[in-house]
């Protein structure tokens, strides 16, 4: 194996045979069946979303069919197709019914589309959806998450594939015949310690696995948890919170600040997450809350003053100031378990884009209101979920006098937010479908005219016409 | 026609707006002395002041509109201070605009800053400045909640006009005339509930209706029922896990789902929990109720100072948390009598 050319193992022991697709029977049924179908030239729906957890085997399946089938498989990143354009470019490759080269059918496989913005990369899902429409070829489509509303016009157009968490079991039979073919000895709890820190991912088991197995001519656990550990940083970080929680000294509450490549504005949200945990007592509490606060307070002293000087101060509130708080016994000592702080990116983002949302929706209600955006949104939103919430009919008009988007209509109503939003649509077509009748008996009615000479007045006529038009569109 | 027009709605309290002084049913007062600038096509600065929703910001634009005509826009800069309340907007926007070119055609142009109360000191000194040098040109007209906020140079420049609450019967009336209009089923009793609900602010009373509206009809039962489903129960609830059931963790969660479900920023969640504190429908010791009050006061000054907002919320939970601990200890005495 040195001398040869080194593949990752995760490429090297991927399926080739859908056989070897580990224990996803269901969804290989469906697609195989669906895949047949385009081959006998009458697929139900054009296209396919295969969703699950990350390493359930979703693109191994379509890269395995398509071994098996002899298609050619015309693969694209999430970060290819962002633009418009990289989506028509594939969708013109589709439309052409065999490829030049091979006549060979081919499969398009749009990989990771819940990585698509619905922001920043507008027209895209739309482009996604127009090629599904118009497509000669399957069109394959995966996600993590395919109850993103983003993705909700892709859902109806697409065969939903459904992709399960692999089991533990699922996992470890996949490690040992690897360790099989690398002549790998591997203890039977190292295995096991992958597998369960995997969570069902077999990609990353295989990685890890890969990690451990090249250093090591055997694999044990205590090797496997050593290597695996420290690429673990939740782990080492909770012993370091449990060190700052528990002090009984502020020197070791400071100390154990030190241990962690973590910033300290991020040490503080692990602190913060896992403070209720060691401090039960409401005194303790409340305590330990007054100091971590003002830890955050020097944090925001620090970012608008520039003074770094203040570090210094917000740690000793955020270490010994909780520590010396946490003074009921009971519970200082007490083992607990504790838990990361929640993807605070994450959830910072969802956040910042709902208030973005709510943000918007009040200057549009200011703008029509002539009033400020805070009475806005203290008087009017309110008033409006009750709306939505109550009445979807009125909603949906409100939603298009207003001019609202698809993002302020679910903010505004959660429960009833995608029926509001499909009735809005309805309507749109509606008015465009009056506009058309109108324009066509506009012109009908100047042609009529035509064989007259014009007189200025038709000319007024139809001036007026027009602008009543373009009011009603306004609107 | 009739077919397209059902299919957009708008706000009633934007389309029912009145356009022109004539328009204009309140404030007799107000509105004949407005109808002489309109008149002489000549006006001192304004300022109007009175409480919300009594026909401050709709005398100003009718005021414009009769002015200008129909097309009064780009003869009017409207600004909202509470939204742009800084020196820069008075330094950049406000002072272009004051001191562009008079079109030939109007005597001069208009400057609304509506909640003009809201704009700080130096925004106000900077104000007063260009209301002297481009007064040839430009006219403001201020709008306020609270004069006395206005600096005194700035409003012994301006002719004041004040702006009376909104007697019952006229609420009423605009009420059920928009019914009319609208083919809305509605009895007395709930407009006049709504009167009651909105406190003499007519585009609160306007949007309560509407809402109303949407359930049906308007009566009594449908305004409380919009007036309850618009309180937002989730601040509540937060209130009472913390304070009556002492469930920290659990107060922190809701919190969470407040900021990033909802999109509430710490310094919203803060000013609705002040409410609730003295709200009558929660059982609250009076004592605590000042207590935390005055606790709310901190937290929102650390938070405007750039503090995060889910630590220092979290450290007003503890705080309601060792609040609540002698309620909870003896529910039978500390239960306070409902008001």
């Amino acid at each position: 194996m040195s001398s040869t050319k080194k593949i990752p193992w995760v490429v090297k022991y991927r399926p080739k045979k859908t056989d070897e697709v580990v224990n996803q029977e269901e969804a290989k049924k469906l697609f195989i069946k669906w895949i047949d179908s385009w081959i006998s030239k009458k697929p139900e729906k054009k296209g396919a979303l295969l969703y699950g957890p990350p390493g359930s085997g979703k693109t191994s399946l379509v890269e395995a069919v398509a071994a098996e089938k002899g298609l050619e498989l015309l693969e694209m990143n999430a970060s290819d197709y962002r633009r418009t354009s990289d989506i028509e470019r594939i969708a013109k490759a589709s439309s052409r019914a065999r490829s030049l080269v091979s006549a060979r059918g081919k499969i398009l496989l749009l990989d990771e589309v819940d990585g698509i913005s619905d922001v920043a990369d507008r027209g895209a899902l739309e482009a996604i959806l127009d090629l599904i429409k118009n497509t000669q070829h399957p069109v394959v489509l995966i996600a993590n998450d395919p109850w993103n509303p983003k993705l909700r016009g892709l859902r109806d157009e697409c065969l939903m594939i459904r992709f399960r968490r692999l089991t533990k079991t699922d996992v470890k039979k996949v490690l040992r015949s690897i360790c099989a073919s690398e002549k790998l000895v591997c203890d039977d709890d190292a295995i096991d310690y992958v597998a369960e820190k995997s969570e069902g991912d077999l990609r990353s088991a295989i990685n890890d696995l890969e990690a451990v197995g090249e250093g090591f001519g055997r694999v044990t656990l205590s090797a496997t948890k050593a290597l695996l550990r420290t690429r673990d940083r939740d782990l080492e970080t909770f012993e370091v919170v449990r060190r700052i929680l528990t002090s009984k000294y502020s020197w070791q509450a400071r100390e154990a600040s030190t241990q962690t490549d973590l910033a300290p504005d991020e040490l503080i949200k692990w602190i913060h997450e896992n403070l209720p945990r060691q401090a039960q007592d409401p005194e303790d509490l409340w305590r330990a809350y007054e100091a971590i606060s003002r830890a955050d307070v020097y944090f925001s002293r620090i970012v608008r003053s520039q003074n770094w000087d203040l570090l210094a101060y917000a740690v000793d509130m955020m270490t010994a100031g909780v520590a010396l708080s946490i003074k009921n016994e009971q519970y200082k000592f007490k083992w607990t378990e504790y838990s990361p702080p929640p993807e605070i990116r994450k959830s910072a983002i969802v956040a910042r884009e709902v208030r973005r949302v709510r943000e918007d929706l009040a200057k549009v209600i200011a703008a029509h209101l002539k009033c400020s955006t805070s009475t806005a949104k203290s008087d009017v939103i309110p008033l409006l979920k009750v709306i939505f919430d109550n009445n979807l009919e009125y909603a949906a008009k409100l939603a298009l006098g207003l001019n609202l988007s698809d993002s302020m209509i679910t903010y505004l109503s959660e429960s009833r937010g995608e029926q509001i939003v499909k009735r809005v649509e309805e309507l749109r077509q509606e008015i465009r479908r009056e506009t058309r009748k109108t324009v066509l008996e506009l012109s009908r009615e100047s042609r009529a005219s035509s064989g007259r000479a014009r007189t200025k007045q038709s000319g007024k006529k139809e001036e007026k016409n027009s602008r009543g038009l373009e009011n009603f569109s306004r609107k | 026609m009739s077919s397209r027009s059902v299919m957009a709605e708008l706000l009633w309290a934007e389309k029912y707006r009145p356009r022109s002084l004539r328009e204009i049913v309140n404030q007799e007062d107000v509105v004949k002395r407005l109808h002489v600038f309109v008149k002489e096509r000549n006006m001192p600065h304004l300022l109007f002041a009175g409480p919300p929703g009594t026909g401050k910001t709709t005398a100003a634009h009718a005021l414009a509109h009769d002015l200008f005509g129909e097309d009064y826009r780009p003869y009017m800069l409207e600004l909202n201070a509470s939204d742009e309340r800084g020196i820069d907007v008075i330094r950049t926007k406000v002072k272009e605009f004051a001191r562009s070119k008079l079109p030939v055609e109007v005597p001069f142009k208009i400057v609304l800053l509506d909640e003009a109360d809201n704009m700080t000191a130096d925004a106000q000194q900077a104000l007063r400045r260009l209301m002297e040098m481009y007064v040839d040109v430009t006219r403001f007209i201020l709008i306020a909640n609270y004069p006395s906020k206005i600096i005194e140079p700035i409003q012994s420049r301006c002719a004041v006009f004040r702006f009376i609450s909104l007697k019952r019967e006229d609420v009423v009336a605009r009420l059920k005339w928009i019914c009319s209009q609208e083919k809305v089923v509605c009895d007395d009793r709930g407009l006049e509930s709504i009167y009651e609900v909105s406190g003499g602010d007519m585009r609160k009373a306007i949007n309560v209706l509407q809402a109303a509206a949407a359930l049906g009809e308007v009566n009594t039962s449908n305004v409380y029922k919009v007036v309850g489903l618009a309180t937002p129960v989730e601040v509540r609830a937060l209130l009472k896990t913390a304070l009556f059931e002492g469930d920290f963790m659990k107060s922190r969660e809701a919190l969470r789902k407040l900021i990033v479900n909802y999109g509430l920023s710490g310094v919203d969640i803060v000013k609705q929990l002040h409410r609730e504190v003295f709200s009558s429908e929660v059982a609250i010791p009076e004592d605590l109720r000042v207590e935390i009050a005055d606790y709310l006061g901190e937290i929102q000054y650390r938070l405007v100072e750039g503090a995060d907002d889910e630590i220092q919320l979290s450290a007003l939970l503890a705080k309601l948390v060792l609040l609540g601990k002698p309620l909870r200890q003896q529910p039978q005495l500390s239960k306070p009598v409902k008001r």
